[in-house]
C-alpha cells in the first residue's frame, strides 16, 4: 500500500509525521497562496527555502514529496502572459528542489507541467474524475497519476472502468467527509482557491458553505453515512483497482493525521468513524459512529447500490442504528445517546 | 472556577436548546470576552441552529438565555444572534455588555434587525 499523508506544512510538523515513516509513502503539502494557491483551507505558507528544506528531509529520510498546487479557480490569471510567466517560474523552483509531483486541478496546468518539467503531474480530486472518459482525457494531457473524485468512491461500475480505461496511477481519497454530490463543492473550493490563493484575497467573516453543510448534517446524520468515505476496514476491497490512497487533512494536529496513518496502514480502527473524517471535524464532538458497527456494510449494501435513496432507506435505517449523540460535553456527566432521541419525530 | 463554570454552562445551556427544538445543535465554542472600545460579554458560537428556531421559539429561548447570563454573572445590555446575512445560519449567540460607543449604533431604529447579520433577542433601552 502506498500512503499519501498530508502535512500542515512547518518542518516541525514534517518531523513528527516521519517519526513514523515506514507507513508513509509521501508527504503531501500546500505551496505558497502567493502563486497558484490550492482548493482547500491551509495553516501554512512555506517559502520556497522551507520547500526546498522539507523535500530534503523527507527525502534523507526515504519518503517522497508532493506539492498541492490545485486551485479550482485562478480567475483566468493562468492564462495572461504574466500569470504564465510566475507560475512556470515557480513550478521551474519547485522542479529545481526536487520535488517529486505536483497536484494540479486545472486541466492547462496538468498540460504545461507534464510537458515542461520531469515531475509527476497528479490531477487533483478538485478535478472531478469521475468517468473513465474524464481519466482518458486527462491521462492523454500527460497526467502520471489521477485521484479520482470521491464522490464515485463507492460506484464500483466507474471506478472498474476508469481502471480499465488508463494507465496511469490511480488514487483513492479516502476519508474525506464530504456530502455525497455535495451542492456547495464547486463554490465553495471556487471560494477557497480565492482565499487562500494570491492577493486579493476575499475578506469573508464566515464560511456559508462549511456552516449550512454542518447544518444539513445535524439536522440529518444520515448524510454523514452516505459521504463516500471509505473505512480502513474496506481497503481491501479496493484492491483490485489501486494501492494508492490519500489521507485528508492538512488543517489538523500531527496526532490526528497520525491516527489516521495508522488506521489505514493496519486496516483498521477501532473508535469513532468520525475521528478518521476530515471533514466536517466540527462534528465527532457531537456523534460517534462506531466504526466498526459499520463492519461488512460496504461488501453488503453500498457496492451495489442505485443510489435512489427515497426508494431504499437503508442508510436512514442503518443512522438510526448505529448514530449516538454525545451530550454534557466537556462534564462529568458526558454521555453517549441514540440520535433518534433529539431527532423530531415525523 | 471559571473554567468550570463555563463547561458546565456550555453543556447545560446545549442541552436545553435541543430539548426545545428537537435537534442535536452543537454549541461548539463559549467565550468570554472583552472589547478595547469597553463592550464585555459572552459569545456561544453554535451549529446548526437556525433562524427559523429564533422566530419560532423566541419566547422559550429568552429565558434560557437569561439563565446563561446570570449563571456566568454578565448583565446585558443587549442579547443578539449573529446570522450569515442571506442565509438561515445563526452563526453564534452574543450576550454584551455595551459601551457607551457601541450603544447607539444598537440602540438607533426598532428594527429586530439593526443590521442583516443581527437578531436582536433583547435590548435594554436606556432612559
Amino acid at each position: 500500500m502506498k500512503l499519501f499523508v498530508p502535512s500542515p506544512g512547518h518542518i516541525d510538523s514534517l518531523k513528527e509525521l516521519l517519526t513514523e515513516k515506514e507507513k508513509i509513502y509521501s508527504i503531501f503539502m500546500a505551496g505558497s497562496p502567493d502563486y497558484i494557491g490550492t482548493g482547500r483551507s491551509n495553516l501554512a505558507s512555506p517559502q520556497l527555502e522551507d520547500v526546498a528544506a522539507q523535500t530534503e528531509y523527507a527525502h534523507k529520510n526515504g519518503v517522497k514529496m508532493e506539492l498541492v498546487l490545485n486551485s479550482s479557480c485562478m480567475g483566468g490569471r493562468q492564462l495572461t502572459p504574466e500569470g504564465y510567466r510566475i507560475n512556470h517560474w515557480y513550478i521551474e523552483k519547485l522542479n529545481d528542489i526536487g520535488i517529486d509531483s505536483i497536484v494540479v486541478a486545472d486541466p492547462y496546468l496538468v498540460e504545461m507541467i507534464a510537458k515542461d518539467f520531469d515531475m509527476d503531474v497528479v490531477v487533483s480530486v478538485l478535478a472531478f474524475v469521475d468517468s473513465p472518459q474524464k481519466a482518458e482525457f486527462f491521462e492523454d494531457l500527460g497526467a502520471d497519476s489521477i485521484v479520482i473524485d470521491s464522490n464515485v468512491n463507492r460506484h464500483f461500475d466507474v471506478l472498474h472502468a476508469i481502471k480499465d480505461s488508463v494507465d496511469c496511477e490511480l488514487k483513492l481519497l479516502v476519508n474525506e467527509g464530504c456530502l455525497y454530490r455535495c451542492p456547495f463543492r464547486y463554490a465553495h473550493f471556487n471560494f477557497f482557491s480565492h482565499a487562500f490563493g494570491p492577493e486579493p484575497r476575499p475578506n469573508v467573516l464566515d464560511d456559508y458553505y462549511y456552516l449550512k453543510c454542518l447544518e444539513l448534517r445535524i439536522e440529518n446524520p444520515e448524510l454523514i453515512i452516505k459521504s463516500p468515505w471509505i473505512r480502513p476496514e474496506d481497503i481491501k476491497i479496493y484492491k483490485d483497482i489501486t494501492d494508492v490512497y490519500k489521507i485528508g487533512g492538512r488543517t489538523h494536529f500531527v496526532d490526528w493525521i497520525l491516527n489516521c496513518v495508522n488506521a489505514y496502514y493496519n486496516e483498521s480502527y477501532d473508535g469513532n468513524l468520525m475521528d478518521l473524517l476530515d471533514c466536517p471535524k466540527d462534528l465527532k464532538d457531537l456523534y460517534n459512529i462506531p466504526n466498526k458497527s459499520l463492519d461488512g456494510i460496504l461488501e453488503k449494501q453500498w457496492k451495489n447500490c442505485k443510489k435512489v435513496c427515497n426508494k431504499c432507506g437503508y442508510c436512514r435505517t442503518l443512522t438510526k442504528k448505529v448514530a449516538q449523540v454525545y451530550s454534557n460535553g466537556g462534564t462529568e456527566l458526558e454521555k453517549c445517546s441514540p440520535w433518534e432521541i433529539y431527532a423530531v419525530k415525523t | 472556577m471559571i473554567t468550570e463554570e463555563l463547561l458546565i454552562n456550555r453543556a447545560g445551556f446545549e442541552e436545553n436548546i435541543r430539548k426545545l427544538i428537537g435537534r442535536p445543535v452543537l454549541l461548539i465554542e463559549l467565550d468570554v470576552f472583552a472589547l478595547p472600545c469597553g463592550c464585555a460579554g459572552i459569545t456561544a458560537n453554535m451549529r446548526g441552529l437556525e433562524v427559523d428556531d429564533l422566530e419560532v421559539f423566541e419566547p422559550q429561548i429568552l429565558p434560557l438565555v437569561k439563565e446563561m447570563a446570570i449563571k456566568l454573572g454578565v448583565k446585558p445590555t443587549v442579547t443578539f444572534a449573529r446570522l450569515v446575512p442571506g442565509s438561515s445560519i445563526v452563526a453564534s449567540l452574543n450576550w454584551r455588555a455595551l459601551c457607551p460607543r457601541c450603544y447607539p449604533e444598537f440602540a438607533r431604529g426598532e428594527s429586530k434587525m439593526p443590521r442583516p447579520d443581527l437578531y436582536l433577542l433583547q435590548f435594554e433601552r436606556r432612559k
